[in-house]
């Protein structure tokens, strides 16, 4: 399983990198980063504080550009320019070439996210003279919930073009972070422990302002991630599955 | 040549109908049925539009059947298991076009399964049995048309498959190109591999098939051995040299009387052979030939187009 599955992650990887997109959000990314100590309402005490909280919504526009950008156009470009029939004629499974795609995008953006929170690192240690280690705690979190994103995106472009898998992600996106408004009210509690909500990936208060994230919220994260994204894969296959090519 | 004389592939009742809002189902293929003899080169016929690719990729499982079973091998072929000993070139291959023809080829061997240690060495040899050892470390984005076809072709040779199918293999081909592939297919039937070759080149298919279907709207209009479809029953053809007109005696007999190059080629009912020989002896001709009447793949692919509105001619 893995044999397939492996090397369509590593073409996704390959091709990539090949096209840039990932460097110059990266290189975007980094020169805001290092223009975040001049933003002008720094108050006394509390730089460090917003730098991390806005280091961690950088992480998290590039997080989601590259999520957007990669699983939105991979697939449907695949079915059009057909380089997917020399994929699945090989004896590939429709759900192996869909989890291997994901994992490509998912691998792409580890590293992404990872060089630039080194990026931002650098940066805090440069201008505050501290490393900011509690960083990596949001930065795995951004990536967890970009590989739900990624997994959602991936699944919805297996019937439909990049526009519309931006726009459905994006709304999506935005339902994952709504429960409290639009399910605060008391009526709607008991319907909230059904609702896809992606708050448990926000850990910015934590990270920018507290004491960092528990190692056991951590691992109860992951496995938040594990399930939305075994679920949105499960669909996505079982849609590819049925589609004809 | 393990595989000869066993079904490679073997297609029945295969199916396909499309909805179309406000329409009746558009049928694309009714109940076709074809079955490949094991170390042969099956030709699969077809004017455009009329089931060919539709059927191949049933076959291939990129298109779900409405009806019908699908086999290579005896294997589920809309299942991926039953597709790991197949190698196929689709019409007109496209390929990621920022990797070079090796890395395409080692990302092709690795999901067939070639171990790595032999990557690379799979890789080159398939590149340069299809002319392209010195493009190997060429962008594909600097390939022309018939190179990406060739590349096509190697990577359908990747892991040493039983079965080959070929769409249209000679597809932006120059003639040199096309005499190649024609070489590979041969190749490749001697070394055991079945070929299924979907073509509207007439004359590879005539030159290379062992067997051949004809699909004519949806339908399986004719299916059997090229030299049975192609003779023509009861009738044999003539060549003389040496004389310019027919003789009297067979001026009744002979049909189809053409003279090319001082060659007078004419046909007759096969039993009366004996008495032709004889008349040409008298006349002083020369027999340079006398063989079953053949017509060419062309003609007789004109002619069941034209007669045929889905009944099936099994010779």
């Amino acid at each position: 399983m893995m044999k397939r599955i492996w090397p369509i992650a590593v073409a996704v990887i390959t091709d990539s990198l090949r096209r840039k997109v990932v460097y110059v959000v990266l290189v975007f990314a980094a020169l805001l980063a290092m223009a975040i100590p001049s933003l002008p309402d720094y108050g006394l005490g509390v730089e460090g504080a917003v730098f991390r909280e806005v280091a961690l919504a950088l992480v998290y526009v590039t997080g989601l550009i590259i999520a957007l950008s990669l699983a939105a156009n991979r697939i449907p470009a695949e079915f059009e320019r057909r380089t997917v029939y020399n994929v699945l004629t090989k004896g590939v499974s429709r759900w192996e070439y869909l989890v291997g795609t994901w994992l490509g995008i998912f691998s792409v953006m580890a590293g992404t996210i990872a060089a630039f929170t080194i990026v931002e690192q650098v940066v805090g240690l440069i201008t505050y003279g501290d490393p900011m280690w509690r960083l990596w705690q949001g930065a795995l979190a951004v990536l967890l919930e970009m590989g739900v994103v990624t997994a959602f995106a991936a699944a919805v472009s297996t019937i439909t073009g990049p526009v519309v898998v931006v726009t459905i992600t994006l709304a999506a996106l935005f339902i994952g972070h709504s429960r409290s408004t639009l399910l605060g009210g008391e009526g709607a509690l008991g319907l909230q422990p059904f609702y896809p909500s992606l708050d448990a990936f926000n850990v910015v208060n934590p990270v920018a302002h507290g004491t960092g994230v528990p190692l056991l919220y951590l691992a109860s994260m992951v496995v938040v991630f594990v399930g939305f994204v075994g679920l949105f894969l499960s669909l996505g296959s079982f849609v590819l599955g049925r589609r004809d090519l | 040549m393990a595989d000869e004389n066993v079904t490679a592939i073997r297609i029945s009742g295969a199916r396909k109908t499309y909805k179309v809002t406000g329409r009746p189902h558009k049928i694309a293929v009714d109940d076709v049925g074809i079955s490949v003899v094991g170390g042969s080169i099956h030709g699969l016929l077809g004017p455009n539009g009329a089931g060919k690719t539709t059927t191949l990729k049933m076959l291939l499982g990129l298109v779900r059947p409405t009806g019908g079973t699908f086999e290579i091998f005896g294997e589920d072929s809309t299942k991926p298991r039953g597709r790991r000993s197949l190698g196929f070139l689709p019409e007109q291959p496209y390929f990621p076009m920022n990797l070079t023809a090796t890395q395409a080829m080692r990302f092709y061997g690795r999901l067939v399964g070639v171990p790595r240690s032999e990557l690379t060495g799979d890789a080159s040899l398939l590149l340069s049995r299809v002319g392209l050892e010195d493009a190997a470390r060429t962008e594909l984005t600097k390939f022309s048309r018939g190179m990406l076809q060739r590349l096509g072709i190697a990577q359908a040779l990747l892991g040493h498959p039983r079965v080959v199918i070929l769409d249209e293999p000679a597809s932006g081909l120059d003639p040199v190109g096309q005499r190649d592939i024609r070489k590979l297919m041969l190749e490749l039937r001697s070394e055991g591999v079945t070929v299924l070759l979907s073509s509207h080149q007439l004359s590879e298919v005539e030159a290379v098939c062992d067997r051949v279907s004809i699909l004519n709207r949806g339908r399986l209009a004719a299916e059997g051995d090229i030299n049975a479809l192609l003779n023509v029953s009861g009738r044999t053809s003539v060549r003389v040299a040496g004389i310019d007109v027919l003789p009297v005696a067979l001026s009744d007999l002979a049909e189809d009387v053409a003279v090319s190059s001082g060659v007078l080629v004419f046909s007759v009912p096969t039993g009366k052979t004996r008495l032709v020989v004889d008349a040409i002896d008298e006349a002083r001709g020369t027999i340079i030939s006398v063989m079953p009447k053949r017509d060419s793949l062309e003609d007789y692919f004109a002619r069941l187009l034209e007669t045929t509105a889905g009944e099936v001619t099994v010779p």
